[in-house]
């Protein structure tokens, strides 16, 4: 069946919908659009980093990157010390150019640094997760203009929601109807035959970083404008839960499969979680509870990608 | 811009301090045992400088330099909270040979190494702010005890609430489940919290150092407990996380919060009333406190067994066995937070 792991996601969103239910009656209708709302910057992350696995490479610095194009930011936008105070429009232009070059630097550093992309981007992860401390200096930089604050606290029209779902429409129109996205599968399950069919292994890898980098900038921008506040932690550990999501979703991890529909549930699930087992009473321990799902999901995903490619024929294992 | 400006006086101003040093240490290597004539050289280093916080520490410390004329302040430190640089701070000030080293340590076990060997130098070691281990400094400059802050903040959201007769919810957000500091206060919180019988404490959440998950967790709480009134953020992540989860669910003015935070960062939702008090100590005070002590102990004026001691224009203070204590906190409310910059 074509799209079993999308089927058994929906099944435990549903599954944990009716748990908090016995809870909460009110529990769905109170809580669907502040989910969503909550699980932005997981989601458009994820949408980038799952066409990065899907050619067959990954990217782990994704969550530093936040950290750092949201430190810029707020340096260059607060009107409080030490930000400068630079119109919010011209600091978020400025924000998604620099997160499409630091992406297309990381694209580089793997495709013509032949760095392993595991390797290159964990050092990334390291080296800007530094600079945002750097140009942090150590303390939360708060106070940003109205302008930039409406794209995440808009009253009645919920602006950053509408604007993830134009991400992931784009993102499974790219995949799954365009030629550019057949190019994107075709590399990441079979190289040289990709090569061989004319595809430019080089230019599509450069694109799936780059579009990546552009998209934690969205994300980034976002972030600030919802919680009007940036710290050093800001997008720590964020890459594990977008690699988590992406991976849960059905993309495998050695590249060529995976559907935008398994992520963006995925992205559902594990930010509900949070949410389910703050109804559900659980006390305290609740935070070590979720880790631990977490984990025990990662593992599931993984294991069960393992064995369904082992018993299909045609499955590259 | 400003940015690469600041990083090239702060170059230029390392060079200064090496040079100065230079010249220092030249002049003789040995330590300054009895120093009754001589200038007390103490070197105040923070958990990281730059910041408002430290910053205004700094200031009370400078008025304090200003005050006694035997005293001359050294303020340095790394520009990210990091316990290697200020070993690397601390050695350098060894060779220098100041008379007082004054660290608020990022990390007890990191530091114990270079604090040893400055206290073998013949340096007076204290701390402030952050303690380090008990055996590599003589006193401690504590700002206030975790019991003055936990039963602080829960004195403060009550007093917000109503008196002694506040009534309601109240929920504890907290960083995560093993932050030391976070679950001394909160300890001593539940104890305060026994004194409201009408405050109920239903939830408390560890987000993290996670802004996101700080936001959703007060998000939950306010939907969850309808008749919750207070919410005490008690990290720098969760208290702003906290004020701005009330304010866009709408509920400014129906659930205050409250936590520790500088007056500046938090001035934004005191203004707009999701916040009524912000709880600190003063940090101008904590100093000019460190600075004093650092004179006094330095001097033979103030030795171990003191139970009090006098500090310029703070007056006397308590001294619990080795700890000088600052004493009581400080609260920010909308009438007086435009007073502070920091």
């Amino acid at each position: 069946m074509k799209y079993r792991r999308e089927a058994s996601l929906i099944v435990l969103v549903g599954a944990l919908s009716f748990l908090a239910t016995l809870f909460d009656a009110s529990f769905v209708p109170a809580n669907a659009i502040d989910i969503l709302i909550n699980s932005i910057p997981t989601m458009i992350i994820s949408c980038g980093v799952m066409l990065v696995i899907i050619t067959g490479e990954i990217d782990i610095s994704v969550g530093s990157l936040l950290g750092l194009l949201a430190a810029t930011l707020a340096l260059l936008s607060s009107t409080a010390e030490p930000g400068l105070g630079i119109h919010p429009y011209l600091a978020i232009a400025i924000v998604l150019t620099v997160g499409t070059l630091i992406g297309l630097g990381t694209g580089c550093l793997v495709v013509y640094g032949r760095v392993p992309s595991i390797i290159a981007t964990l050092g990334l992860l390291i080296a800007l997760d530094g600079a945002q401390d750097w140009l942090m200096g150590g303390g939360d930089i708060k106070h940003f203009p109205q302008e930039l604050r409406y794209l995440g606290t808009g009253t009645t029209i919920p602006i950053n929601l509408i604007l993830t779902i134009l991400v992931v429409a784009g993102t499974g129109l790219l995949c799954h109807k365009t030629a550019l996205g057949r190019r994107i599968y075709a590399v990441g399950s079979n190289p040289s035959a990709a090569r061989l069919a004319g595809i430019s292994v080089t230019t599509t890898k450069l694109f799936v970083f780059a579009l990546t980098g552009m998209l934690t900038a969205i994300a980034a921008i976002l972030w600030v404008a919802k919680l009007g506040n940036v710290s050093t932690s800001t997008g720590a550990g964020l890459e594990l839960k977008v690699v988590t999501c992406v991976v849960v979703g059905g993309v495998s991890i050695r590249g060529g499969r995976g559907r935008i529909l398994g992520v963006v549930l995925a992205v559902i699930l594990i930010t509900m979680i949070r949410t389910v087992l703050n109804f559900m009473d659980l006390g305290s321990e609740a935070v070590k509870w979720q880790r631990a799902i977490e984990g025990v999901m990662i593992l599931v995903a993984v294991t069960s990608d393992h064995f369904t490619q082992r018993n299909q024929p045609g499955g590259k294992s | 811009m400003n940015k690469w400006f600041s990083s090239i006086g702060l170059f230029v101003a390392c060079l200064l301090v090496i040079g100065c040093g230079g010249r220092e240490s030249d002049r003789g290597d040995g330590t300054p045992e009895n120093s009754n004539d001589d200038k007390i050289t103490i070197a105040l280093l923070p958990k990281l400088k730059g910041i408002a916080y430290f910053t205004s520490c700094a200031e009370g410390a400078q008025q304090a330099a200003d005050e006694l004329d035997n005293v001359e302040l050294i303020y340095n430190g790394p520009t990210t909270a990091s316990a290697d640089k200020q070993a690397q701070m601390i050695d350098k000030w060894r060779l220098q040979g100041v008379d007082v080293i004054a660290v608020a340590a990022n990390d007890p076990a990191v530091l114990s190494e270079s604090l040893k060997k400055a206290q073998d130098a013949g340096i007076t070691v204290i701390t402030w702010d952050a303690d380090a281990q008990a055996e590599d400094r003589s006193f401690f400059v504590n700002q206030a005890t975790a019991e003055a802050i936990g039963s602080g903040m829960v004195d403060t959201m009550a007093n917000d609430l109503g008196g002694p007769d506040a009534a309601g919810d109240v929920a504890i957000i907290s960083a995560t489940a093993t932050a030391a500091n976070q679950n001394e206060w909160m300890k001593h919180m539940k104890t305060r919290l026994a004194s409201y019988p009408n405050l109920n404490l239903v939830a408390t959440k560890f987000p993290g150092e996670d802004q996101n998950a700080a936001f959703q967790d007060s998000q939950d709480l306010i939907k969850k407990y309808p008749n919750l009134k207070g919410i005490f953020g008690i990290s720098s992540v969760s208290f702003p996380g906290a004020a701005e989860a009330v304010k866009q669910a709408g509920k400014t003015g129906e659930i205050l919060v409250t936590g520790l935070s500088t007056p500046n960062d938090m001035q934004p939702y005191v203004k707009g009333g999701e916040v009524k008090t912000v709880v600190l100590w003063n940090t101008q005070d904590l100093g000019y406190l460190t600075v004093y002590a650092a004179a006094a102990i330095r001097s033979g004026e103030l030795k171990q067994g003191a139970t009090e001691f006098t500090a310029g224009r703070l007056g006397k203070k308590l001294i619990s066995g080795d700890q000088i204590m600052l004493g009581d906190i400080l609260l920010f409310t909308k009438e007086n937070i435009d007073q502070f910059d920091f």
